[in-house]
C-alpha cells in the first residue's frame, strides 16, 4: 500500500499502531521509541497541560514515572499511541526514547539528586466549591480545567453527608471557614453576589440544622480535618488555608462577627483558641474589626489592611533530597526556582505562627513569612499555598478569570498541579 | 552693626530650612522615600505646621505603606496651628490610614467649623474611609456633609460610591444632581454611566425620563447613543435643543462627536440627522459643508431619500462654494449608482469632465463602471474601464474579467494590480480571490463569473448556488474544495447553518490540503456555536492530527480548549 493511496488521517491511524508518530514527537529520523519522555524544562511547550497528559495516562492504566529533579521534573511513559495522540492534540512536547536512552537517563538519576517515582493510580479529585458564581476565580479549578484533569465539585451538603470518603484529594480555595463571607459583608453590602452568597449559606445551614453559618462551617472544617486524618490529601490556597485552621482551633470559641451569627466575637477569643486541633498554625491573634477583610496575623501580607499591607516580592522554592524526601521534592518540581509573589486574602504565612514540624516548601528569603507549606495529620497530608491566582498578582473582585492559554509555562500554577499528581505516587515511595 | 548681625541670625535659619525642604523634595523626587521622610521631619522640627513639609512627608510615607506613622507629626502640627485648614486634609487622611475613627471624626468636625460652606472636609472623610474599603462609613460621611451643606452636596462622590456598589440607577440620580449644579460634570456622568451593565440600563433610563429636565434628557440622549440606540438618542436630544442656535449647535456637535467612528447604519443615520439639524442652524459655506456631510452619512446609512434631500438643498443653494461641488458631485453620483440609475449617472459623469480633477474623474468613472457591472451591463462597464491604466483600474478590469468568466484574464490583471490598489481590505480580498482562482485550470468558467457577479450585486442566494455548482463540478484539488468552502462561508454568514455544514464537510478533502484545515476549522466553529460542542471536538482534533503543520493548528487548539471548557470564554 503506497502512502499516496491512503488519506493522511488513515495513515496516522495505522501509524499509531507502531511505536512512533514522528510528526508528533521531537525525535529525529527512524529511531525506535520505546518510551515517551515529557520534558518539564524549558523545552516544554505546554507545562500545565503536561500534567493532564500524565494524569490521563495513569487513568488509562499506564504505569508512568515522575523523574524528580530530572529536567524540571519530567514524566516518563511507555510509548503509548493514545499518549502520543493526546500530546499532539494539546501541543505538549514529548520526546521519543529508546530503551537504551532510558537506561542512560536512569543512570543519571541514580548518580544525582534525582529519583524516579512510579505513578500508578490516578487520584479521585474533589474541589470544594459553592454552587453559586463568586466574583473571583479559582486557580485550582482553572488549572485542572486547563490541564484536562477530571474532578467533582462538592460543597457543604455533600461534605456533611460523608461525601469526602470516596475521594483521594480535596482542594479548597477562597473559602471562609469562619463563616464570615470573606469579611466582605459590610464593605460590599448590597452587592448582588454577596446577597446570594449569604442567602445560599444561610439556607444550607438551616437545612442541615445549624444555628448559623459559622457553626456550619466549623462542622465542615472538622469533616475536612477528619478526611486528612483518614489518609486524604488536602490542598488549600488563599484564605481557605488560614480560615480552615482558625475554624478548627475555634471549635468552642465564638470568633465570628455579629453580622454572621448575631453575637459579637467572644472576649479574649484569641487566647481561647485550641491550636491542638489545627493543621498548620498556632498562637495566632485574631483581627477583630468586622470591616477589615483580614482574619489574623497568620497572613504576613495583610493585603486588605491599608496600614499593614506588605509589598509583594518573590518567593524561592526549596530544594530537597529526591531520594530521601520524595514528598516535598514532588511538591516543588519546577523549571523555575524563584517565582513572583501574588496577593490573596491570605497571601503568606508568618513564620511565628507555624507549628513545629511544618515543612516549608517555599519562602521569601529574609521575610518574616513563607509561601508554601506542607505537613501531615494522621494518615494523610495537607499542603497550603498562599495567594489567590499565581498569574494575577492583584486579583480584584469582579476581575475576569485568568486565561491560562496565555500562561502555559506558569511556574506558580505548576506548584498547584504538582499537588494533583502527588497522590498518584506509589505509596511505598512516600518515605517522608 | 548690631542690626546687621541680628538680621543674619534670623536669616540663616530660614535659609537653612528652605534648603532642607528642597533637599527633602529632591530625595523624594529621586525615589529615596526613607531618606525623604527623615529630611521632611527635620524641617517639621523647626516649623511643625509647615504644610509643604507635611504634604511631602505624607507623599513619602505612602509608598512605604507607613502613612499611619504621621499621627504624632499631625498632632504637633495641629497643636501649633489649629486654624490652618490646609493641615486638616492631611490629618483626615492620616487618621483614616491609622484606623483612628474618633480622631478622624473630630478632625472633620473641626475642619467643617473652620470652613462651614466647604464640601472638602466631608469629601476627604469619605475618601479616607473608602481607602479602607469602608463603603458604609464613606456613605455616612458624605450624607453627613449633605445634611450640613444642602441636598445637592457631594453628589459626584455619592454617584461614584453607588457605582462601586453596582447601583447604577442610584448613580444616575446622584449624577443628575451634580450636573444640574455644575454642567461640567456631564462628561464624568456619561463616562461613568455608559458602563452600566445591560441588566440595569432600562432602570437608569427610567430615572432620567422620570426627571424629564433638559439635563436629564441630554444625559438620556448621550447614553442611548452609546448603548446602541443613537437614533433614539437624537430624538431625545432634539426635544431639549435650546432656541439659541449657537447653544443648540454646540449640543448637536457634542452629540455628533460621540457617534464618530461608528459606521453601523443606525449611527450613520443619527449622524446625518445631527448634521442636518446643525445645518439648519448655520449659514453660508459652513451650512453647505454640513449638508454635504449629512448627505454622505445618510447614504452610508442607506437612507437615499434623505441623502437626495440634502443634495437637492445643496444644489439649490446658490451660495454653495465651488470647492464643495466636487464632493457633492461624487456623493450624488454614488447615490445614482446605488439607486441603479446608470444612464443618469454616466450622463452626470460626462458633465463633470473638465470641472473635476483627473484623479477625481477616474475615481468616479470606476464607480460608474462597477455600477454598470452590477446592472449586468458588462460591455458598458468595460468600455468605461478600458482606458484606466492605474493599478486601481487594473484591479477593476480584473474584476470585470472575472464577472465575464474569463479566469485567466482575471488572474493576470489582479496579479498585475498587486497589493497597491484600493484599501488594505480590498488588497487582502484580492489576494484571497487570487488564491481561490489559481488552482482552477480552466481559462474560462462563465458559471463561476456569474456567481461572482451575483455576489457583487448582493444576491447571495444565487451566488451560493453558482459557487456550489461550480465547486461540485471541479475536482476538489483543482479549486472545487475552495469554491465549496466559499459557498459554505456565505451560507454561514446568512444564517443557513445546515447548508453551510454540508458545504464545509464537502470541502474537507485530503487531496486539497490547503483548503481542508480551513474547512475543518469553519465546521468546528459552526458545530460549537450551534451547541454541538461534542461533535466539534473530533473535527478540531482531525484538523490538529491530520494537518499538524497547518497555520490553523493554534486556532484549532484554542477552539478545542473552549469547547472542552478548559479556558474561560
Amino acid at each position: 500500500m503506497c502512502l499516496g493511496c491512503v488519506s493522511r488521517r488513515d495513515f496516522l491511524r495505522v501509524a499509531a499502531a507502531v511505536p512512533v508518530i514522528p510528526a508528533m514527537l521531537h525525535v529525529p529520523g527512524p529511531v525506535r521509541a520505546d518510551w515517551l519522555l515529557i520534558p518539564m524544562d524549558d523545552a516544554q511547550a505546554e507545562h500545565l497541560k503536561a500534567y493532564g497528559l500524565t494524569f490521563r495516562a495513569i487513568q488509562r492504566g499506564v504505569k508512568a514515572e515522575w523523574l524528580l529533579n530530572y529536567r524540571g521534573g519530567s514524566f516518563l511513559l511507555p510509548n503509548d499511541p493514545a499518549a502520543a495522540r493526546d500530546a499532539a492534540l494539546n501541543g505538549i512536547t514529548v520526546e521519543g526514547l529508546s530503551d537504551s536512552a532510558v537506561m542512560q537517563v536512569r543512570g543519571e538519576i541514580a548518580t544525582s539528586n534525582m529519583d524516579a517515582v512510579p505513578l500508578e493510580k490516578a487520584p479521585k479529585v474533589a474541589v470544594y466549591v459553592p454552587p453559586f458564581a463568586a466574583p473571583w476565580d479559582d486557580a485550582v479549578a482553572m488549572a485542572l480545567n486547563y490541564a484536562g484533569i477530571e474532578y467533582d465539585k462538592l460543597w457543604d451538603t455533600e461534605v456533611m453527608d460523608q461525601g469526602l470518603k470516596t475521594y483521594d484529594w480535596l482542594h479548597l480555595h477562597h473559602e471562609d471557614f469562619t463563616g464570615q463571607y470573606s469579611k466582605f459583608y459590610l464593605n460590599y453590602a448590597g452587592a448582588p453576589w454577596l446577597a446570594e452568597m449569604v442567602s445560599r449559606n444561610r439556607d444550607v445551614a438551616r437545612q442541615l440544622g445549624y444555628a448559623n453559618v459559622p457553626a456550619l462551617k466549623k462542622a465542615v472544617a472538622q469533616q475536612i480535618s477528619a478526611f486528612v486524618e483518614r489518609g486524604g490529601f488536602l490542598f488549600a490556597m488563599c484564605t481557605a488555608t488560614e480560615t480552615l485552621d482558625l475554624a478548627l482551633a475555634a471549635a468552642n470559641v465564638d470568633i465570628a462577627a455579629s453580622y454572621a451569627d448575631g453575637t459579637p466575637v467572644e472576649t479574649g477569643a484569641s487566647s481561647k483558641l485550641d491550636w491542638s486541633k489545627s493543621l498548620a498554625f498556632q498562637d495566632a491573634t485574631l483581627e477583630l474589626s468586622p470591616t477589615t477583610p483580614v482574619y489574623s496575623d497568620i497572613d504576613g501580607h495583610q493585603v486588605n489592611s491599608a496600614d499593614r499591607r506588605q509589598q509583594l516580592g518573590t518567593f524561592t522554592i526549596f530544594g530537597f533530597s529526591a531520594k530521601i524526601d520524595p514528598v516535598p521534592t514532588m511538591l516543588v518540581q519546577n523549571h523555575r526556582d524563584v517565582i513572583p509573589d501574588f496577593y490573596g486574602l491570605t497571601t503568606s504565612f508568618t513564620r511565628k505562627t507555624l507549628k513545629p514540624g511544618v515543612t516549608v516548601l517555599a519562602d521569601e528569603p529574609g521575610a518574616p513569612w513563607v509561601k508554601y507549606i506542607h505537613g501531615e495529620k494522621g494518615q494523610g497530608t495537607w499542603t497550603f499555598y498562599g495567594g489567590h491566582d499565581p498569574e494575577d498578582p492583584q486579583h480584584q473582585i469582579g476581575d475576569a478569570p485568568t486565561d491560562l492559554t496565555l500562561h502555559p509555562h506558569s511556574p506558580g500554577y505548576r506548584l498547584i498541579l504538582n499537588n494533583v499528581l502527588f497522590p498518584a505516587a506509589k505509596k511505598k515511595e512516600l518515605k517522608t | 552693626m548690631r542690626l546687621v548681625l541680628a538680621l543674619l541670625l534670623v536669616a540663616t535659619p530660614l535659609a537653612a530650612q528652605v534648603d532642607s525642604l528642597n533637599r527633602a523634595f529632591d530625595l523624594e523626587r529621586r525615589g529615596n522615600y526613607a531618606a525623604a521622610v527623615t529630611a521632611y521631619r527635620a524641617v517639621l522640627k523647626g516649623r511643625p505646621s509647615e504644610v509643604s513639609a507635611l504634604l511631602g512627608l505624607e507623599r513619602s510615607l505612602a509608598p512605604l505603606s507607613r502613612t499611619a506613622e504621621m499621627v504624632p507629626d499631625i498632632g504637633v502640627a495641629l497643636a501649633a496651628n489649629p486654624t490652618a485648614t490646609a493641615l486638616y486634609g492631611v490629618a483626615v487622611r492620616t487618621y483614616g490610614a491609622a484606623n483612628m475613627p474618633d480622631s478622624l471624626r473630630r478632625a472633620v468636625e473641626r475642619w467643617a467649623q473652620l470652613a462651614p460652606k466647604d464640601e472638602t472636609p466631608y469629601r476627604e472623610w469619605g475618601n479616607a474611609l473608602l481607602a479602607r474599603r469602608d463603603r458604609a462609613g464613606a456613605r455616612a460621611a458624605y450624607l453627613a456633609g449633605r445634611q450640613q451643606l444642602g441636598p445637592t452636596a457631594l453628589a459626584p462622590e455619592l454617584a461614584q460610591l453607588a457605582v462601586l456598589e453596582v447601583d447604577y440607577p442610584g448613580a444616575a440620580r446622584e449624577w443628575l444632581l451634580a450636573v444640574k449644579k455644575l454642567p461640567g460634570y456631564r462628561s464624568g456622568a456619561v463616562v461613568t454611566l455608559r458602563q452600566t451593565p445591560d441588566a440595569q440600563r432600562a432602570a437608569v433610563l427610567k430615572v432620567l425620563d422620570a426627571d424629564g429636565s433638559p439635563d436629564a434628557l441630554r444625559l438620556d440622549a448621550e447614553l442611548r447613543a452609546r448603548w446602541g440606540d443613537p437614533v433614539g438618542g437624537f430624538e431625545r436630544l432634539s426635544q431639549v435643543l435650546p432656541a439659541d442656535p449657537v447653544e443648540a449647535r454646540d449640543l448637536l456637535r457634542q452629540f455628533a462627536e460621540g457617534l464618530r467612528g461608528n459606521t453601523a447604519p443606525a449611527y450613520r443615520q443619527a449622524m446625518g440627522r445631527a448634521l442636518e439639524a446643525m445645518a439648519q442652524r448655520t449659514n453660508g459655506a459652513q451650512k453647505s459643508r454640513l449638508q454635504l456631510d449629512a448627505a454622505q452619512a445618510y447614504l452610508d446609512a442607506g437612507d437615499r431619500a434623505a441623502a437626495r434631500r440634502m443634495l437637492a438643498s445643496l444644489a439649490s443653494d446658490g451660495e454653495s462654494p465651488a470647492a464643495l461641488s466636487a464632493s457633492a458631485s461624487g456623493t450624488l453620483l454614488r447615490l445614482l449608482v446605488e439607486e441603479g440609475k446608470m444612464e443618469e449617472a454616466e450622463k452626470s459623469l460626462s458633465q463633470y469632465r473638465g470641472v473635476l480633477s483627473t484623479q477625481e474623474m477616474a475615481t468616479l468613472t470606476r464607480r460608474v463602471a462597477l455600477g454598470w457591472a452590477r446592472a449586468g451591463k458588462l460591455d458598458r462597464a468595460e468600455a468605461l474601464a478600458t482606458a484606466d491604466s492605474s493599478v486601481d483600474g487594473l484591479a477593476l478590469r480584473g474584476q470585470l474579467k472575472l464577472f465575464q468568466g474569463d479566469i485567466a484574464g482575471a488572474v493576470e490583471l489582479l496579479r498585475a494590480a498587486g497589493p497597491y490598489a484600493g484599501t488594505r481590505e480590498q488588497a487582502t480580498a484580492r489576494t484571497s480571490l487570487l488564491a481561490l482562482l489559481q488552482p482552477i485550470e480552466e481559462d474560462s468558467l462563465p458559471e463561476l463569473g456569474a456567481a461572482f457577479l451575483f455576489l457583487e450585486r448582493g444576491d447571495t442566494t444565487a451566488a451560493v448556488a453558482g459557487f456550489t455548482s461550480a465547486g461540485g463540478k471541479r475536482p476538489r484539488n483543482k479549486g472545487g474544495a475552495e469554491l465549496l468552502l466559499l459557498a459554505g462561508r456565505l451560507e454561514m454568514a446568512r444564517g443557513q447553518a445546515p447548508v453551510a455544514e454540508k458545504l464545509f464537510r464537502a470541502a474537507v478533502d485530503t487531496t486539497a490540503p490547503a483548503t481542508a484545515p480551513a474547512a475543518l476549522l469553519e465546521l468546528g466553529h459552526l458545530l460549537a456555536s450551534s451547541g454541538r460542542g461534542g461533535e466539534a471536538v473530533p473535527v478540531f482534533e482531525q484538523l490538529i492530527l491530520d494537518y499538524p503543520r497547518s497555520a490553523l493548528v493554534p486556532q484549532a487548539r484554542r477552539a478545542l480548549d473552549e469547547v472542552k471548557g478548559a479556558v474561560p470564554q
